[in-house]
């Protein structure tokens, strides 16, 4: 799935994930895949994303170029909605489909 | 738009007249589309089809989503006439129908052939003045007008009688030069119209004409007629496109209707940027209607069932729209979401005997009003049952009590007097399931999410309605 997606899924529960899943991201399963970059779309994103879960996550991935948080003006900033772009929806990781079955 | 010459007509300068077939219900959604998307006017809706004026191009035209059939008119009239049990009367006003103005034939042929494009050249467009006018239908069409018909006109009230006779031949052999090039087609056009045996006796068999062709008969057809009788009007028209427009080149296997799935999006008021959910995705039908009309959005699906979801995964590549959906496979009454973090729910509520009524509703609903911002809207596909139930407990000032809990006692009484019992029992209906065990009759929609509008459609044998909600802010909770 996409980091978009983890980081909406982790901040239900900080660290742990639905019904004591955690959202544990593993660097071997992660996967590049270009997306066309559409600056608009980013821009209103950057509001939802939960910051420390995202840096928590680009850590374990050994990702680099990730914004720390949102700065001034980020909606016109193209350098930072690229990095943003890439870090949230070019970054995958396992399978497309995201098996969160809930236990038992 | 100026009016443009070409080789083989003219192009009207205030644009072409077509009619479209819609389902049961979708028309208002289409009459608004086709002001939307293709600036149409003269817009009007009688009786299952819905007509309109455009300027647009073919390439327009194909992106109509609320629509089963696109075609262009080429004549719409009183009724025929058929107070008068006198066939031949009949007769001649269907001879009449076809025959009169000729202009209005010539004129559609002539759009209907800048629209596709086809070769103007002369000697090409007398040879096919031949047969312009007769029904063709290729090798891989199913397009039968019966079937269209049937299919399509419900409210289809009467069929027609006629009885073909020689002196309609010897008529049609009358007729002028200018109309030479017809006369074999008339013929052939009206062999095909109708055949019947007298009209009043109701043991006599009466029927519609349906033509289908193929192999080389197909081949010398180069047009389809489609014709609608009924007692509001008679309409003529030629099919646009072989394919009709509900059927989807990008859905490859289509779950909910195409046409039922878009018309929900549009209910919705995606906006870019929106986070967008469908909880029981199946499919993802809904998902790839909104994701073709919606891009900028960020739409995610879940579902329980592996296979649907797989079916899904499918789907979203097939359309190319991988990078835009994405599916979980998680409960609908667990969502892993935070709370307030979606802002559209769009969701095809799962009909029959799977699904009980009462509390899984309950509960379905619950998660959604969690998950969903304030401000945010649902859109929800319900059987008729759910949206009855639902519509019997309607807000408006009524005080919630406990949200969620589940107690012995039926909803509904907790929504309308928290005191009294017994005036209820009377009205509740005798369709309510199971009371004993704490199942609710009657689901109140929950506090904060608010009725806004809902609209009856038709699924080919069942009914259903399309309801929209809008989430308050809530007080008391």
């Amino acid at each position: 799935m996409k980091l978009l997606t983890h980081n909406l899924l982790s901040s239900h529960v900080r660290g742990v994930g639905p019904r004591g899943f955690p959202l544990r991201l593993q660097a071997t399963e992660v996967r590049i895949n270009p997306v066309e970059f559409n600056p608009d779309f980013v821009a209103r994103m950057i509001p939802k994303v939960e910051w420390a879960a995202l840096l928590e996550a680009a850590d374990t991935l050994h990702l680099v170029e990730v914004p720390k948080g949102p700065i001034e003006g980020y909606e016109h900033d193209e350098k930072f909605l690229r990095q943003m772009h890439h870090v949230l929806l070019e970054v995958r990781t396992g399978p497309s489909l995201a098996s969160l079955a809930t236990a038992g | 738009m100026a009016a443009l010459p070409t080789d083989s007509g003219w192009w009207p300068a205030a644009g072409a007249r077509f009619f479209c077939t819609a389902g049961r219900g979708l028309e208002p959604f289409l009459m608004r589309e086709v002001r939307a998307r293709l600036a149409a006017t003269q817009v009007e809706y009688i009786s299952g089809k819905v007509f309109f004026t455009t300027c647009s191009d073919l390439n327009m035209l194909k992106k109509l989503k609320s629509a089963e059939r696109l075609f262009l008119l080429i004549k719409k009239q009183f009724p025929l006439n058929v107070s008068s049990v006198s066939k031949g009367k009949i007769f001649n006003e269907m001879q009449r129908l076809v025959n009169d103005d000729p202009e209005s034939w010539l004129s559609a042929i002539s759009i209907w052939k800048n629209l596709l494009e086809l070769d103007a050249k002369e000697d090409k467009l007398s040879q096919r003045d031949a047969n312009p006018l007769k029904r063709k239908v290729e090798e891989n069409d199913i397009i039968n007008p019966k079937k269209l018909k049937t299919k399509q006109m419900q409210e289809l009230q009467e069929s027609r009688e006629c009885q073909l006779e020689k002196q309609m031949e010897e008529a049609t052999v009358e007729q002028g030069d200018f109309l030479t090039n017809r006369e074999k087609s008339q013929e052939a056009f009206q062999n095909d119209v109708v055949k019947a045996v007298a009209a009043p006796n109701q043991k006599d068999l009466t029927f519609r004409v349906s033509c289908r062709c193929s192999g080389s008969m197909a081949k010398t057809f180069t047009a389809q007629i489609f014709i609608h009788l009924n007692d509001i009007y008679s309409v003529v028209g030629i099919p646009v496109f072989r394919v009709p427009l509900a059927s989807r080149a990008y859905i490859k296997t289509a779950g909910l209707r195409s046409t039922i799935a878009w018309a929900m999006a549009s209910l919705a008021e995606i906006k870019a940027g929106a986070l967008v959910l469908d909880p029981m995705c199946g499919l993802g039908t809904i998902l790839l209607e909104a994701a073709k009309e919606w891009p900028d959005v960020y739409y995610v699906g879940a579902d329980v069932s592996d296979s649907q979801l797989l079916g899904a995964c499918d789907n979203l590549k097939a359309a190319g729209l991988q990078d835009k959906i994405e599916l979980l496979k998680v409960s609908v009454i667990e969502l892993p979401l935070p709370s307030e973090s979606v802002d559209i729910i769009i969701s095809d509520i799962p009909f029959g005997k799977k699904f009980k009524l009462g509390k899984d509703i309950k509960n379905i609903l619950q998660e959604m009003e969690r998950v969903l911002h304030v401000g945010g809207t649902i859109v929800l596909l319900l059987s008729e049952d759910h949206h009855r139930r639902l519509q019997d407990c309607e807000p408006g000032g009524i005080p919630r009590n406990s949200k969620g809990s589940h107690t012995d006692e039926p909803g509904i009484e907790k929504c309308l007097n928290p005191g009294g019992k017994t005036d209820l029992s009377d009205t509740v209906s005798s369709s309510a399931e199971t009371g004993g065990q704490g199942d609710l009759d009657k689901m109140p929609p929950f506090g904060s999410l608010v009725p806004v509008d809902h609209y009856r459609v038709s699924l080919g044998r069942t009914g259903a309605f399309i309801c929209r909600y809008r989430k308050s802010p809530s007080s008391g909770r």
